[in-house]
């Protein structure tokens, strides 16, 4: 319903600014994932609007969707041969990390805008900011080899992507835009937050955001839940579940 | 079948766990041992962070040696005052095994010392088991009598300090080598996720004496006490312990042990006790190999806060 409606509604609301507006609707607001999910798509509709008054462009629109997850501390850490076997040896911190990063464009990176718009707006792996501790300065070079391998193992294990024709435009519009989104099992719950820019000769036209939220239900949930609120009782359950457990082998399997 | 289990945040072919369960049971009723030593390891290998692995066998250990605990107990096999000392020590030793097991996590640390203790511990308990198996062996050829165990009545440790008199076992022993045993094991249990009851039992007999149709049910009572309070402690600090995880290794393991009973009745001790020690020693050298061949993959992530499950 909701994209639907967003098509229809822009026409309705289009005011008369000078630059182009963007309007976003996604499929869904809200994942809920249980023991059975295996992924879902979430599809994010766009529309580039205009009016008279909007300049006429010779440069083609250009769509960049950033899909970030909660913000995650990792530990990093590097194995050396330390006599004959391999040991932890060197480490960093990692903070802020999104703990999903998915970006969908509409052309190569390097299309879209110069490094130091994408920069800014932390769009692509190599412009997201993390910030490592014990170091001033963000994205210090001696960090470099450690958030390298933060990135490769994030897309090992599909929570970090980039794809150069994730966004397309819809039929023989050049202002109608979708994108798919892939939500992989793994995915942490949490606040997600879509950011969709449109780029047109290397100058951002427009900005939006929109909200997606990845719940986690069920019964794992709830022993997730428990685990982590409630630990004392549920410490108390894991051991008066063994002591019945034993009590009843005892009580089925009597041998004397 | 594939089970989400919601500590170690993965899915596993519910099965092969059950299986795996079933397996160490059978293991643990032919051989008479707890299974921790060999559990952890099948469960760290089959890809469940060595953390929720210590942390959960706790759990099933608490429910495998229960029910024995019990019989024991209801034959009044227990010497009561020395699984009291035994518990108190054990109780202080597992909490030290946490707090060691939770700063050693944070280090990045554990993989690596877990490594060198199994390989330690599984090494030199399978070369004794395989030396004292094979004589044995020998000797039953040859037609000789197994020589008697008996060493002099007394020891060093008889002449230590602090001495307590416990009753059942008839014993006047100081408190120190008993309190020791009792760190020790519970340490240990903590930080590996074994019983201890291979290597409680041969030193209750060798090093204090305690006859032997007391021993076996009080170490089982100190085992089940022991990793109860670590499977709490666990819970309480790291929330590592999988209950779905244990459920699963728990009925496995005690319809395994059913059977494993039975088949160990037709063996013989010594053939039992060869295989043992080469089991022992196959899972040692599998720690050894993974310590010192190149990994796959040098880096490693931990999450510290955020983006849990």
């Amino acid at each position: 319903m909701r994209p639907a409606a967003a098509l229809f509604c822009w026409c309705l609301f289009a005011g008369s600014a000078e630059a182009e507006q963007l309007t976003i609707a996604l499929s869904t607001g809200e994942i809920n994932v249980d023991s059975t999910f295996s992924g879902d798509t979430v599809t994010l509709f766009g529309v580039i609007e205009r009016d008279a008054a909007t300049v006429s462009r010779n440069t083609d629109y250009e769509i960049a969707v950033v899909l970030r997850g909660p913000p995650e501390t990792v530990v990093a850490r590097r194995k050396d041969r330390i006599a004959f076997i391999w040991v932890n040896s060197a480490s960093e911190t990692i903070g802020d990390a999104p703990a999903f990063y998915a970006l969908d464009t509409s052309s190569e990176l390097g299309e879209i805008a110069t490094p130091a718009l994408l920069e800014r707006h932390q769009i692509g792996f190599d412009a997201i900011q993390f910030t490592y501790d014990g170091r001033a300065a963000a994205n210090d070079p001696a960090a470099a080899e450690f958030r390298d391998a933060f990135i490769r193992l994030k897309q090992n294990a599909g929570l970090y992507s980039e794809q150069p024709a994730g966004v397309s435009f819809i039929g023989a519009t050049d202002n109608v835009f979708q994108s798919a989104m892939w939500i992989p099992a793994n995915a942490p719950d949490g606040h997600y937050k879509v950011d969709v820019y449109l780029f047109s000769g290397n100058a951002l036209l427009a900005h939006e955001e929109g909200k997606l939220d990845i719940t986690k239900v069920g019964f794992e949930q709830f022993m997730y839940a428990a685990a982590h609120q409630h630990v004392l009782l549920y410490g108390l359950a894991c051991v008066l579940l063994a002591l019945s457990t034993g009590w009843l082998a005892g009580v089925i399997f009597r041998r004397d | 079948m594939l089970i989400y289990l919601p500590i170690a945040g993965l899915s596993v072919n519910m099965f092969i766990i059950f299986g795996m369960g079933g397996a160490v049971g059978f293991l643990s009723g032919l051989f008479g041992v707890g299974g921790g030593f060999l559990l952890t390891p099948l469960l760290i290998f089959s890809g469940i962070p060595p953390v929720v692995s210590i942390a959960t066998v706790a759990s099933q250990i608490v429910a495998s040696s229960s029910s024995a605990a019990l019989s024991y107990w209801r034959r009044r096999m227990v010497d009561m005052k020395l699984a009291a000392v035994l518990m108190l020590s054990g109780a202080v030793g597992t909490l030290i095994g946490v707090v060691v097991f939770n700063a050693l996590r944070k280090l990045g640390q554990l993989d690596l010392i877990i490594g060198i203790s199994y390989v330690t511990f599984l090494g030199l308990i399978g070369i004794l088991m395989l030396r004292e198996s094979v004589r044995a062996m020998i000797n039953a050829r040859k037609g000789r009598p197994a020589p008697l165990r008996r060493a002099a009545q007394h020891n060093w440790v008889h002449r230590l300090p602090f001495k307590m008199r416990f009753k059942r076992s008839k014993l006047y022993v100081s408190a120190i080598p008993v309190v020791a045993l009792g760190l020790g094991i519970g340490f240990l249990g903590a930080l590996l996720g074994i019983g201890g009851g291979f290597i409680l039992v041969p030193a209750l007999i060798y090093l204090l004496r305690v006859p032997t149709n007391v021993v076996i049910g009080t170490s089982l009572i100190q085992i089940v006490a022991t990793m109860a309070i670590a499977t709490l402690l666990h819970a309480f600090s790291s929330q590592t312990v999988d209950i779905v995880l244990a459920i699963i290794l728990m009925v496995g393991g005690v319809i395994g042990a059913q059977f494993g009973v039975r088949v160990g009745q037709n063996l013989r001790g010594d053939h039992l006790r060869a295989l043992l020690a080469l089991l022992v020693l196959a899972v040692g050298a599998r720690f050894f190999i993974g310590m010192v061949t190149p990994p796959a993959e040098r880096y490693s992530l931990t999450i510290v806060t955020g983006g849990a499950l």
